[in-house]
């Protein structure tokens, strides 16, 4: 029982993480209709910058998150108005390869710039423990978990309350009624870019202080995102922070009861499982094909 | 009489919205209008009639810029607001030109709530207290749907949902209000009470209204000139009591000819009339 809860405990901060970086995978989905495949990239180069800015040049970390997620969301931006508008029309499969390519340029800037050895965690984080009981939580556990609650809570408060937000839920909705009534879904599309950026790259901070190492093989707990959103429904906010629960709680009781081995396979069995019977996960409506 | 009706003399001055030898295809092949014109007035109410696939609806996407939804294309012609050429530029900024629309089948937003469907309609709006005010206004005007303004917009019943349609296009504040197909579906007594309503925001505010419709009766009774299209050409037009007492109209267009085939037969041998009347 005690292990069961600890398991849980750590499975809880680091399915936050997922919810935080499923979240931005389905926004930009829901919004654009694009399954983005560098969404695990933005995480690694949220991570490398955490490296430079935290490890490298010492600087404080609040200012280090709130640095990193404006040049990752700059480059969400970027990527929106360089790369994807000018492809609007084109087929969903031309632009998910789009994504893999852009993904391969970022791993490339990352290789070039810190070289392909591994570095050691961040340590920026207060490194004590909190005991309850046999129940021991590293205060990163619960700073992971109370950093990634909070970007979910605001961004949901945004996604509901603000008119942008209720721009970005019309485009989702019927993007030709959007347009017809005066919204720019070119903004909306940017502004989905942008936050689905940040969301990876703020993730990407937290999670260079949980990993035992940073390499090039971060962009795979990105893909986490991929399980995570299926599982909560791939056009549903509320399915991918769900989504990144589970995924995160299963795979930390997963590895600590069969070994770390078995990660991948719970994260993946379960999103079979899920879609088997559920096509469209617990909360999703819209089908991956549309004509 | 009806080469009266096609008279220079009875064409409405150049107004706020001026469309001229419009040509539109869709994916570089379907040709769906062919050197349409048509004007609206400064202040006008206007409709445009005709059957099903004449391009009633490519005309209104070809004016507010939303054919690239469609793969559609202008090809050639102009789309002039108050003289300045609109045709092509970004649907955002049309609608804060002053051109907003009720799209055919009223296309609202099922699962926002009554209350943010109007509000999206404030899109290319600003100031917030003015959206405010304006949004318990849309509640004064159509009282039916005020209870329902917290419920899921998908909830409501065809003749409700007609009535945001049409409160969310008025919360642009538009000076050109577009109804395409506002009637269908509907029972006869929410059409009516829509069409009065309409007469009164373009006699009160001088909201200019462009009514696209296949009920020409009612279209004709409530707008003051009419064009009709026919397989993307306007084969007529004039002044509305003149076109309702038209007899070709009165025999194809309001004397309920129904059926689909008949009436394809009888538009051919009518446009060939027409044309050698000209
Ligand atoms: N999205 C589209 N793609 C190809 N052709 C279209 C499309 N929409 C309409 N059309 C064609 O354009 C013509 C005019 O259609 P439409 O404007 O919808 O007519 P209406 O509104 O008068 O019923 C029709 O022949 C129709 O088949
Ligand atoms: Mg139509």
């Amino acid at each position: 029982m005690d292990t069961f809860l600890q398991l849980t405990a750590s499975g809880i901060a680091l399915g936050s993480v997922y919810a935080m970086v499923a979240l931005g995978f389905v926004l930009v989905f829901k919004s654009t209709d694009v399954l983005n495949f560098a969404h695990g990239e933005f995480l690694m180069l949220g991570s490398f910058l955490a490296l430079t800015f935290l490890v490298e040049w010492n600087l404080n970390i609040v200012f280090a998150i709130v640095a990193i997620a404006f040049i990752v969301a700059a480059l969400g931006v970027a990527l929106h108005y360089g790369i994807m508008k000018p492809l609007v029309g084109q087929p969903l499969f031309s632009v998910v390869l789009v994504t893999i390519g852009i993904a391969i340029v970022i791993r490339a800037f990352l290789l070039m710039t810190y070289g392909p050895l591994e570095r050691g965690r961040i340590l920026a984080l207060p490194q004590g423990q909190l005991d309850i009981g046999n129940l021991v939580i590293p205060y990163v556990d619960i700073i992971l978990f109370l950093v990634s609650s909070a970007a979910v809570v605001i961004f949901y408060i945004f996604f509901k309350s603000t008119t942008i937000g209720l721009q970005m839920r019309a485009v989702a909705e019927n993007l030709e009624a959007a347009a017809a009534m005066g919204v720019s879904p070119n903004k909306v599309f940017a502004v989905s870019w942008g936050i689905g950026a940040l969301m990876a790259g703020v993730a990407g901070v937290m999670y260079g202080n949980f990993t035992a190492v940073i390499d090039l093989n971060l962009a795979a707990i990105g893909l986490r995102a991929f399980p995570a959103a299926m599982i909560g429904g791939l056009d549903s906010v509320e399915g991918a922070i769900l989504g990144g629960l589970i995924v995160g709680v299963s795979e930390q009781l997963a590895a600590g009861y069969f070994g770390g081995d078995f990660r991948d396979v719970v994260a993946f069995g379960l999103m079979f499982v899920v879609l088997m019977v559920r096509p469209y996960g617990f909360f999703g409506t819209k089908d991956l094909i549309r004509v | 009489m009806a080469v009266q009706i096609l008279n220079e003399s009875t064409e409405p001055t150049p107004g706020l919205l001026d469309v001229n030898n419009l040509e539109v295809v869709y994916n570089d092949s379907v040709v769906a209008l062919r050197g349409v014109s048509i004007t609206v007035p400064e202040g006008g109410f206007v409709s445009v009639l005709g059957t099903n696939g004449a391009g009633k609806t490519t005309l209104i996407r070809a004016i507010t810029s939303l054919l690239f939804v469609h793969k559609g294309k202008i090809r050639d012609g102009e789309i002039e607001l108050r003289g300045k050429r609109i045709a092509g530029s970004d649907s955002a900024k049309i609608v804060k030109a002053g051109i907003c629309q009720v799209p055919e089948g009223r296309m609202l937003f099922p699962s926002l709530t009554v209350e943010e469907n109007l509000r999206i309609g404030s899109s290319s709006r600003r100031n917030r207290a003015e959206i405010n005010s304006d949004i318990e206004r849309m509640f004064d005007l159509f009282p039916q749907i005020a209870s329902r303004r917290k419920d899921v917009a998908g909830w409501l019943s065809g003749g409700e949902q007609q009535m945001v349609a049409v409160g969310r296009a008025l919360m642009a504040r538009p000076a050109l209000l577009i109804c395409d197909e506002l009637s269908l579906g509907l029972a006869p007594q929410i059409v009516h009470t829509l069409f009065e309503l309409l007469k009164q925001i373009n006699q009160d505010e001088g909201t200019s209204i462009l009514l696209i419709e296949q009920n020409a009766r009612m279209a004709l009774q409530y707008s003051k000139y009419a064009y009709i299209l026919e397989t993307g050409r306007v084969v007529l037009d004039g002044p509305s009591d003149v076109l309702e007492s038209n007899e070709d109209v009165q025999e194809f267009y309001l004397g309920g000819a129904g059926e689909a085939a008949e009436a394809y037969a009888t538009i051919k041998h009518y446009k060939k009339r027409k044309r050698w009347l000209l």
